[in-house]
C-alpha cells in the first residue's frame, strides 16, 4: 500500500498494511518549530537548516517532504491561504525563538517589541494596525489579544460577526489552484484539506486576529456567554456564516475532486478535562444543524471524509458528532475523563475514524520517559488500529518543549508496531 | 428582611443587571451587606456548584452565574471592605508566567468571592516574586495558580520555591489548577492541593482552611 491507500483503508475502517501516520498536515496534528527543529536535526542532519513556520499562532513547523518521507508519515495538507493573523506563507525571513530555536517567518510576518520583553503581532504584519496577537516573554507561541468594543445590547448586529466570511476573491482561486499541482507531484500520499469558514464558534477564531478593527461579540468569555445569552444572535452569525462556506466548499470540491481524501471542517473545542464544555442539547441545537448541513453537502458532492477537531472530554458528545455525519474525530483526548481508548474503539470504532489519541502530550510527552512514551505509543496502536479506522497522531500538536527523545521514542514505536 | 430570593435567582440565572439593581436597592433599604452575602449569595453560589456537579449547567451557566455575582459584589464592595462581613478567608489568585489564560482563573476567582472568601486577583502572567510579595502584603491563607500550558506549569514549583524565599510558605496554603495539572503533580511539587473545576477549587479551599485551623 502507498501513503493515500494506506490512509483510504483507514478511512474506510479496512485494514491497513500498518496504521497511517499524520504529523504536519492539519493545525491540529502538528509539531511546534522547536521540537521539530530538534527532530529533523537528529533524523537528518543538517545543522544549519531553518524550519518554516507554517502556522504562526501556535508556531507549527514544516514537515517537509525529506522529512515526511524519512519518518514515514503518510498525510499532507493543504493550510488555508493566509494564517490567522492575515499573513501569507512565502518570501521566508529568519526568526529566533526565545529558546534560541532559528527558524523562519513569513516575509510579511511582522512583530513589535512588547513592552513585558515578549512580542506583538499586528494583523496582515501592519505594524500601525493595534497588536492583535501577544507572545509572552519565553514564550512558544502567541495568545489573541482580544480587542472588545463596549457592547451596547441595543446595537447589536449579527452582521458585525459575519465580516470575516465572504466568496473566494481571485487570490484565494489561485491559492487553492497552485494546490492541486501541490497535491499532484505527491500524488501516492494522504491529503487533508482544511475548508475555510466551516468551524462555527471556533473560539481561536471569535477574537479575529488578522483583521484590523474587528466588530460585534470579539471577547472570548463574551462569546461563550452569548452562546448561551444570546443565542438567536449566534444562531444568525452561522447562518450567514454556512450559507457562504456551503458556497465556497462547491468551488473546492470542483477545484479538486478526488485528489482530496478529507476536509477537515472544524476545530470548534466542545470538551473540558472532566465532561462537555456545553450540554449535550446545546450542540444538538445550536452547532448539529449547521454542521450537518455542510457534512451533507461534501458528501452529497464529493468522495471526501469529514473530520472535526475538538480536545477534551467529548464521549457524551460522540453520538452527536455521528449523527452530524462526521466521519472522524480528532484528537481523542483519551486522558480527559470518560475517553479510554478501549471504551471509545468498542463503543464507536465502526462509526467514527479515530484520528490521534496516540498518546499525551500535556503529560507524557512533555514531561514522561522515551520507555514511557514508547509503551504508551504501542499500547494506543494495538487498542485503535484494530480492522483500521485509526489515524496515528499525538493528541494535539507536539508542544515546544517536548525532549526529542521523546519523539524519537513515539516514531520508534510506530515503525516498531508495523513488524 | 426582605425577601432576598430575588437577587438568589438572579445569580443562579445570570442576570446581572436585576443582580446588581436589587442589590443597590436592598442596600438603600438598609439590609446588612453580611445578610446579603450570607443568606444570598454564598446561597445562590453553592446552588451554582450543585447544578455543576450534577450537570445540570456548563461553563457558559457557570461564566453567566459568576458575571452577576460579581455584578452585584460591586456596590457592597465598601460595605465590606469595611469589614463587618466575616470572610471564609483570603485568597491571592493569580495566572503563572509566561501564561495569557485567564477564563478559568476567573471562574475559581468568582467561585470563591461568590462563596465568602475575600479574592485579590493578580492577572495573568504574575511572576513568582510577585505572588510572593502579593501574598505577604495581603496577608493571603491562600495561594491560588492556574495554568492551560505545559511549557508553563513549571512556574507553579518556581513560586513554591519564592514563597519560601519569602518566609512564608508554612503561613499559606497553595492551591494549583488548570488542565495539564494533576494531583500527582500537586504532590510531586508540595502544593497543598489540586482542583479539576472552579466548584471542587470551592471546597477544596475550605478543607485546606480547615485542616490549618
Amino acid at each position: 500500500m502507498n501513503s493515500r491507500e494506506r490512509l483510504q483503508a483507514a478511512l474506510e475502517h479496512r485494514q491497513p498494511d500498518r496504521v497511517p501516520v499524520d504529523f504536519g498536515a492539519t493545525f491540529v496534528t502538528g509539531i511546534h518549530v522547536s521540537a521539530l527543529t530538534r527532530l529533523r536535526r537528529r533524523v537528518l542532519g543538517e545543522p544549519d537548516y531553518r524550519v518554516r513556520v507554517v502556522e504562526p499562532y501556535q508556531m507549527l513547523g514544516e514537515v517537509d517532504d525529506r522529512l515526511r518521507e524519512a519518518l514515514g508519515i503518510d498525510v499532507i495538507g493543504a493550510l488555508g491561504r493566509k494564517s490567522i493573523f492575515g499573513t501569507e506563507s512565502k518570501d521566508w525571513k529568519p526568526f529566533t525563538m526565545f529558546d534560541g530555536t532559528e527558524c523562519l517567518m513569513s516575509g510579511d510576518f511582522n512583530m513589535t517589541p512588547a513592552p513585558d520583553g515578549g512580542w506583538y503581532m499586528h494583523p496582515e504584519g501592519d505594524t500601525s494596525a493595534p497588536a492583535s496577537g501577544h507572545m509572552a516573554p519565553g514564550g512558544y507561541f502567541f495568545n489573541a489579544i482580544v480587542r472588545q468594543d463596549p457592547i451596547d445590547e441595543a446595537k447589536l448586529d449579527p452582521a458585525d460577526n459575519t465580516e470575516e466570511f465572504g466568496l473566494f476573491d481571485e487570490a484565494d482561486l489561485a491559492y487553492y489552484r497552485s494546490k492541486v499541482d501541490w497535491f499532484a507531484q505527491r500524488s501516492g500520499t494522504g491529503s487533508v484539506l482544511i475548508t475555510p469558514g466551516t468551524a462555527f464558534g471556533d473560539i481561536a477564531l471569535v477574537p479575529a486576529p488578522w483583521m484590523k478593527h474587528p466588530k460585534g461579540i470579539r471577547d472570548v468569555t463574551e462569546w461563550y456567554i452569548s452562546t448561551q445569552a444570546r443565542r438567536d444572535y449566534v444562531w444568525a452569525v452561522f447562518e450567514r456564516q454556512c450559507e457562504v462556506a456551503l458556497k465556497n466548499l462547491g468551488t473546492l470540491i470542483e477545484i479538486f475532486g478526488d485528489s482530496i481524501q478529507v476536509a477537515l471542517i472544524t476545530g470548534t473545542d466542545f470538551g473540558t478535562q472532566r465532561g462537555p464544555f456545553i450540554a449535550p442539547k446545546a450542540y444538538r441545537d445550536l452547532y448539529l444543524p449547521f454542521h450537518k448541513q455542510v457534512n451533507d453537502f461534501v458528501h452529497r458532492h464529493s468522495s471526501w471524509k469529514t473530520f472535526i477537531h475538538s480536545c477534551g472530554s467529548v464521549y457524551r458528545l460522540i453520538p452527536d458528532f455521528i449523527a452530524a455525519g462526521f466521519d472522524i474525530l480528532n484528537p481523542v483526548q483519551c486522558s480527559a475523563a470518560d475517553m479510554d481508548a478501549v471504551r471509545l474503539k468498542r463503543e464507536f470504532g465502526r462509526d467514527i475514524v479515530f484520528w490521534g489519541g496516540g498518546v499525551d502530550t500535556q503529560k507524557t510527552m512533555a514531561f514522561g520517559t522515551p520507555d514511557e512514551v514508547y509503551r504508551e505509543v504501542r499500547e494506543r496502536i494495538d487498542v485503535f488500529n484494530r480492522d483500521g479506522g485509526f489515524v496515528y497522531n499525538a493528541i494535539h500538536n507536539i508542544q515546544g518543549n517536548t525532549p526529542v527523545e521523546n519523539v524519537e521514542a513515539l516514531f520508534r514505536a510506530i515503525r516498531e508496531s508495523a513488524v | 428582611m426582605q425577601d432576598l430570593k430575588p437577587l438568589h435567582d438572579a445569580i443562579l440565572n445570570g442576570d446581572a443587571q436585576t443582580a446588581r439593581s436589587v442589590t443597590e436597592k436592598a442596600i438603600a433599604d438598609g439590609i446588612k451587606a453580611m445578610d446579603l452575602v450570607n443568606t444570598a449569595m454564598v446561597p445562590a453560589m453553592a446552588e451554582v456548584g450543585r447544578r455543576f456537579e450534577c450537570e445540570d449547567f456548563f461553563v457558559p451557566d457557570l461564566l453567566l452565574a459568576a458575571r452577576a455575582m460579581k455584578s452585584a459584589l460591586e456596590p457592597l464592595k465598601p460595605l465590606l471592605a469595611a469589614g463587618d462581613v466575616p470572610r471564609a478567608g483570603r485568597v491571592v489568585i493569580g495566572t503563572v508566567k509566561g501564561d495569557l489564560h485567564e477564563i478559568g482563573k476567573n471562574l475559581v476567582a468568582a467561585m470563591l468571592e461568590g462563596s465568602g472568601f475575600e479574592v485579590f486577583d493578580l492577572g495573568v502572567d504574575v511572576s513568582p516574586e510577585r505572588f510572593a510579595k502579593e501574598a505577604c502584603e495581603r496577608k493571603a491563607d491562600i495561594v491560588a495558580m492556574s495554568a492551560l500550558l505545559t511549557t508553563t506549569m513549571g512556574s507553579m514549583r518556581t513560586t513554591i520555591e519564592s514563597l519560601k524565599a519569602a518566609g512564608i510558605r508554612d503561613r499559606v496554603k497553595v492551591l494549583i489548577g488548570g488542565a495539564p495539572i494533576s494531583q500527582k503533580y500537586a504532590d510531586d511539587i508540595g502544593a497543598d492541593g489540586f482542583a479539576d473545576n472552579a466548584v471542587s477549587a470551592v471546597s477544596l479551599a475550605r478543607q485546606v482552611l480547615i485542616r490549618a485551623a
